[in-house]
């Protein structure tokens, strides 16, 4: 088999890592079955050995009954895979490809009790390297309230020196890493669960190129790999594993959050949960995380001291003007949390021109932002 | 042997004027009708046919043909039963030709003989030519509405014949109708707090703004779309008999007393056809629901649940206040002028809608709201979103405002329109608005800031002028619309389709 180019000429001056992308490109290939694999050999073995069709024991001890099917289905596959051409295009698209052990490799995960044996990297391999990174995490159907707090913590925690480490979903994910980069300071980690040539959720494709440039994106799925549901849930355990501290900002009852905050306590790694308003159901599971112990993010300090680190960051300067008047009465009785026209009408003695003439002022300053009919506080 | 008999039939929601020819000869015995008639239209042989010979009258062993004239409009229905039976009578000498001279006849005949009623009995009498009208008894209150029209009415065929042949006077006419009893039109007094919904509803039956409810299931959308009607003024006589007219077409009865005088409510569900909502759906062209609920208010419930293509076949009709059907037996114009209100959930999981609140993942909730296509969303000048009442506001026990004092409100926005020329509001146009309803200077400044922001088309712009000076003459404020108007027209025009989480990157 010829390769593309001059650059790696043979399947002999391959490096382990071209060896075990090529083992990752396989069907159905995951983290543990080529853990299994890589048992008692090296991975130019195990690639030969896979394409080979011959019975493999120690996989059949993590799959189960249908392992034939499995190394069928494999060899089938590795036949149409030449390594030095997946080498090849890895390199052309810029991405690193750092295997446990390799010099680049996070260290943080060298511990881990489930490390990622490959890790494809795209931007600044030593980003991980700074003193302390945290995770924030959250829902993506997320309120401005769950927004506003990851941004504003992603940008204090980056400009205090802290790696902020995301999924870049949208919602909370995305608002964490967009706060951190318009802070500047330390470079952003994002973990995602498809391969890095391919962008999902697409809408957070410039913060994406943004968190390359600036920092480090990490997955775990070769190149070519779409978002499939099982990558999310794993995806997280390595974000988990790279943070010191994880913050979940919004969660509802159920979430792939939740799976952070489980990996994060497999990892004796401290949670913090920020409190959220008790008819919210976007903070159904955080508040939930606080009754059962969790400790709670009440400022940016509760985060640094989680680090060890003693600092305190001041509050932002607001350049709003204080509402006065009936509009004061309309931002208390606003709340934090979405409200409607209809619902604001009940809790303040104003008739429909006075009050939709002074929701629409307060939107004007800043102090309401609508969405959809629904005005939500801004902090 | 010819006998010429004047008759109408229907056409949409018109009566169009009919002559039926009976040409009776010696020849192989035969009955052909021709010139245009439907299936219904073509039964008409053998109903006469009995009526004739249960009436104790001859039936002529000849050849008979009947031609409906003009032959070009298509006939429809049973209405030419009683004609083309006189026409026949005529034609075989049982009755003189002077004495059905100025006289239409119009009924459905039974096999016995006797003189079965018909829809559109109101369209059809205004459609004749001549000045006396025969009609069944059942028919007498709508065919008397048309002044200045003889209506004579007879139970069955034997005693038209006696009349005719002056044998016998007229049939009495009967008692008089007896006088209209007033609909209870749901009241406003149920409904509990709402103050901004409420507020909406005024606001869409002052200036005729076609209005969108969002909101969850039990928050009382359609309970507030129900009082909508009583809000509204009642019809002028003008309207009240064109309305009456496109209801007696649909075969509808009209109210004891005679004419519709109160606004129609009109409130298909969601399963309904493009043909049942615009009309069009049988050779007769029935109106559509938009049509029957002209002059009044159009109804939809769970909009998001109508086939787009559905809803958007209302958009036209909508803009231009009437309905053009064309089929290829010929085309009808249908009057559709409706305050359209619809009501749908804000997502398919029937949450809230408020941004974090609900199970419906993002795409799936756009989804959802992009049935509803942006040009039809963009008729609606007012969106409101719909809170579910709070249980203090339901048990507490004190009323809403009710209807009479609100339609009293809406009486006096609608004098003022009046006095611009139009109806309402909605129906001014960009040269009436700026002189009618000038803008401050501050208010001309937050139109701009919003247009800039990219939140408002320049339809939409006039649509927030528009509602701006509902809302004034709902206040009784007088001269040029401040921004506190143009704030309140822009918080009762919200956009569903805005996506969360947009303007953090």
């Amino acid at each position: 088999m010829a390769s593309t180019d001059g650059v790696v000429a043979a399947e002999a001056d391959l490096p382990q890592a071209a060896w075990l992308t090529a083992l990752l490109g396989l069907p159905a290939m995951g983290p543990r079955r080529l853990g299994a694999l890589l048992d008692n050999r090296s991975p130019a073995e195990a690639w030969t050995a896979v394409r080979s069709g011959r019975p493999l024991p120690e996989v059949a001890e993590v799959v189960g009954g249908r392992v034939g099917a499995l190394t069928a289905e494999w060899a089938k596959a590795a036949g149409d895979i030449d390594p030095v051409v997946v080498w090849a295009t890895n390199r052309a698209a810029g991405v690193d490809v750092v295997a446990l052990g390799d010099a680049g490799y996070p260290r943080c995960l060298l511990t881990d009790p489930e490390p990622a044996p490959v890790l494809f990297a795209l931007g600044r391999l030593d980003a991980v390297a700074v003193p302390s990174r945290v995770a924030i995490v959250g829902t993506r159907r997320c309120t401005r309230y769950g927004r506003d707090v990851a941004t504003e913590l992603g940008g204090a925690l980056a400009e205090a020196g802290v790696a902020v480490v995301s999924g870049l979903a949208l919602g909370i994910d995305g608002a964490a890493h967009a706060g951190a980069l318009s802070a500047g300071g330390a470079p952003p980690i994002g973990v995602v669960a498809t391969g890095l040539d391919i962008v999902y959720p697409t809408a957070n494709r410039r913060l994406w190129n943004r968190v390359a440039e600036a920092g480090v994106l990490f997955s775990e799925a070769p190149l070519g790999t779409g978002p499939r549901a099982w990558r999310f849930p794993s995806r997280n355990r390595i974000i988990a594993g790279l943070a010191d501290v994880v913050v979940v900002v919004e969660s509802h009852a159920s979430g792939g959050s939740l799976y952070t905050v489980e990996a994060a306590l497999d990892r004796d790694r401290p949670v913090l949960a920020v409190p959220g308003p008790i008819h919210s159901p976007a903070s159904r599971g955080t508040n939930h995380l606080l009754a059962e112990g969790c400790v709670p993010l009440c400022g940016i300090d509760d985060v640094l001291t989680a680090l060890g680190l003693v600092g305190s960051a001041p509050l932002p300067n607001d350049r709003r003007t204080y509402p006065d008047g009936s509009d004061l009465g309309v931002l208390d009785a606003a709340g934090w949390s979405p409200t409607t026209l209809d619902a604001l009408a009940r809790r303040v003695d104003l008739g429909p021109v006075d009050l939709a003439s002074s929701v629409a002022r307060l939107v004007r300053m800043g102090w309401f932002d609508e969405e959809r009919g629904f005005y939500q506080r801004v902090r | 042997m010819l006998a010429t008999v004047h008759a109408a039939t229907l056409l949409g929601v018109r009566g169009h004027p009919v002559r039926v020819e009976v040409h009776v000869d010696n020849g192989l015995p035969a009955f052909n009708v021709v010139g245009l008639p439907d299936a219904s239209c073509k039964e008409a042989r053998d109903r006469v046919r009995a009526a004739l010979v249960s009436s104790g009258l001859a039936w002529p062993s000849r050849r008979i043909t009947v031609n409906l004239a003009p032959t070009g409009v298509p006939k429809a229905g049973a209405v030419l039963d009683l004609p083309m039976a006189v026409g026949l009578l005529v034609a075989c000498g049982e009755v003189e030709p002077e004495s059905i001279d100025g006289v239409a006849f119009l009924g459905e005949l039974g096999l016995d003989g006797s003189l079965r009623p018909i829809p559109g009995a109101l369209p059809l009498v205004d459609a004749v030519e001549v000045g006396v009208v025969v009609v069944a008894p059942d028919n007498a209150v709508e065919a008397r509405l048309v002044t200045p029209t003889v209506v004579h009415t007879v139970p069955d065929l034997r005693s038209l014949v006696l009349a005719l042949r002056g044998e016998e006077p007229w049939p009495e006419a009967g008692s008089p109708a007896p006088e209209a009893v007033a609909f209870e039109e749901p009241d406003l007094v149920d409904v509990r707090g709402q103050r901004m919904a409420r507020f909406a509803v005024e606001v869409a039956a002052a200036g005729a703004h076609h209005l969108l409810l969002i909101g969850p299931p039990g928050a009382g959308k359609s309970m507030l779309a129900r009082r909508l009607p009583g809000l509204l003024p009642d019809l002028t006589g003008d309207q009240a008999l064109e309305v009456s007219r496109i209801r007696s077409a649909a075969g509808e009865a009209l109210p004891t007393g005679g004419l519709f005088r109160r606004p129609p409510w009109r409130s298909p569900h969601h399963g309904a056809s493009a043909a049942a909502l615009v009309g069009g759906g049988s050779a007769a062209m029935r109106p559509g629901e938009i049509s029957l609920a002209h002059g009044g208010v159009l109804f939809l419930d769970e909009l998001g649940e109508f086939a787009p293509k559905v809803l958007d076949a209302l958009r036209q009709p909508l803009e231009d206040g009437t309905v053009q059907i064309s089929r290829v037996a010929g085309s009808a114009d249908y009057p559709a002028r409706v305050l359209l209100v619809a009501a749908m959930n804000p997502c398919p999981c029937g949450g809230s809608g408020a941004p974090g609140g609900c199970r419906c993942p993002e795409h799936v909730r756009l989804k959802y709201l992009r049935r509803v296509s942006g040009p039809l969303l963009d008729r609606f000048d007012l969106r409101i979103d719909v809170d579910r009442p709070e249980p203090v506001e339901l048990l507490d026990g004190s009323d809403g405002e009710p209807s009479s004092a609100v339609a009293e409100r809406v009486a006096a926005a609608r004098e003022r329109a009046r006095s611009r020329g139009v109806t309402a509001n909605v129906e001014l146009d960009a040269s009436a608005l700026a002189t009618a309803a000038p803008l401050s200077h501050e208010a001309t400044r937050l139109l701009e800031a919003t247009l800039h922001a990219g939140r408002l088309s320049a339809r939409g712009l006039h649509r927030v002028r528009t509602v701006a000076l509902t809302i004034a003459d709902l206040t009784g404020r007088e001269g040029p619309v401040g921004p506190d108007l143009i704030d309140t027209a822009l918080g009762l025009r919200i956009d569903p389709f805005r996506p969360a989480g947009h303007g953090i990157h």
